[in-house]
């Protein structure tokens, strides 16, 4: 039995969705996180300091199983760009130590800007398995 | 007289292509505000998903620049943390196309860097600004800029027209600059 004594090691983080903000939902028992809506939070650091901290603390432990991530936002500024590049960073390095790191990567269909945007994170991936999923348009605005 | 006024600062900006417009102290709330307003227009019209969140990112950009970059702003605490930036915003249709202007002011002292970004974006092609964007996306901030490049890349990148700049000199320390974008 593995007794936890990491400080910050916890089951779950789950951010409901706000305008501009977007939906956290990490199973970290199951190996499932998701991030959903649209990410343009006035305060960056503010919103993705906790989500880091969690993160962290679940990809610490050592003797994980694998991860599947599904990156699922309709829309995301340039500030928040670099904070999905830090997330990607940390699963690129422990998927490098040998844990099994999958990421989906969903775009609504016709939406070139962000299949593009899909691309441009993918380019840094060695280790983490990338895929590209269409889901049907959701119509303008969510 | 007063309706006069007003009706021809309208007309104005009707011949002008412009659909909504605002100049004042702008804040992250305006900044949503006006994003829903913008959003909900463009889908009445039938716009499809992409192109609203092409034009909305744009948006974003260019008002996230003058809430961090105006060189008039008040800051402080009134209950929460606020911070105001003067600046004007204006949206229209023109051609076909929707364009966003935005205007605020800049110290002089700034003006050389800012010029040299916006020329080096304005002289790249699509695949140019791809790779700037990627690029960008990789390095640390620059030191006193909370971003501003990798948002202007995403803003040229998102234009379907190289982007378009001006600066003003107001006085010895500030100049007014502006940036039109057609998406």
């Amino acid at each position: 039995m593995n007794v936890r004594t990491e400080q910050h090691a916890m089951d779950r983080l789950s951010i409901p969705a706000t305008g501009r903000t977007p939906g956290v939902s990490f199973d970290f028992t199951g190996g499932h996180l998701r991030m959903t809506g649209e990410s343009y939070p006035d305060d960056v650091a503010g919103f993705f300091g906790p989500v880091f901290e969690a993160l962290r603390g679940f990809l610490d432990n050592p003797d994980g199983g694998p991860i599947r991530f599904d990156m699922e936002l309709l829309y995301f500024n340039s500030s928040s760009a670099k904070a999905l590049m830090n997330i990607f960073q940390m699963l690129e390095t422990v998927a490098k130590g040998g844990r099994e790191v999958t990421l989906t990567w969903c775009v609504e269909e016709n939406d070139e800007s962000m299949r593009e945007l899909g691309e441009d994170f993918a380019e840094d991936l060695r280790h983490v398995v990338f895929q590209m999923r269409e889901m049907p348009a959701a119509g303008g605005s969510p | 007289m007063l309706a006069q006024q007003y009706a021809s600062i309208k007309r104005d900006l009707d011949d002008k292509g412009i659909v909504f417009s605002f100049s004042g102290y702008l804040s992250e709330g305006i900044l949503y505000s006006l994003g829903e307003a913008l959003r909900e227009k463009m889908a009445l019209e039938a716009a499809d998903g992409p192109t609203i969140r092409r034009v909305f990112s744009v948006f974003i950009e260019q008002m996230q620049n003058i809430i961090r970059y105006s060189a008039e702003k008040m800051s402080g605490t009134a209950g929460r943390a606020v911070e105001l930036s003067a600046g004007m915003v204006t949206i229209g249709m023109e051609r076909g196309k929707v364009f966003i202007v935005c205007g605020n002011s800049v110290r002089n002292s700034e003006v050389p860097r800012l010029k040299e970004r916006l020329d080096h974006l304005k002289s790249l092609d699509r695949d140019g600004i791809k790779s700037y964007y990627r690029e960008q996306l990789r390095e640390e901030p620059d030191h006193g800029s909370r971003g501003a490049t990798l948002g202007l890349i995403e803003i040229a990148r998102r234009a379907s027209d190289p982007i378009d700049y001006d600066f003003n000199r107001m006085d010895a320390d500030r100049s007014f600059f502006c940036l039109k974008v057609s998406i």
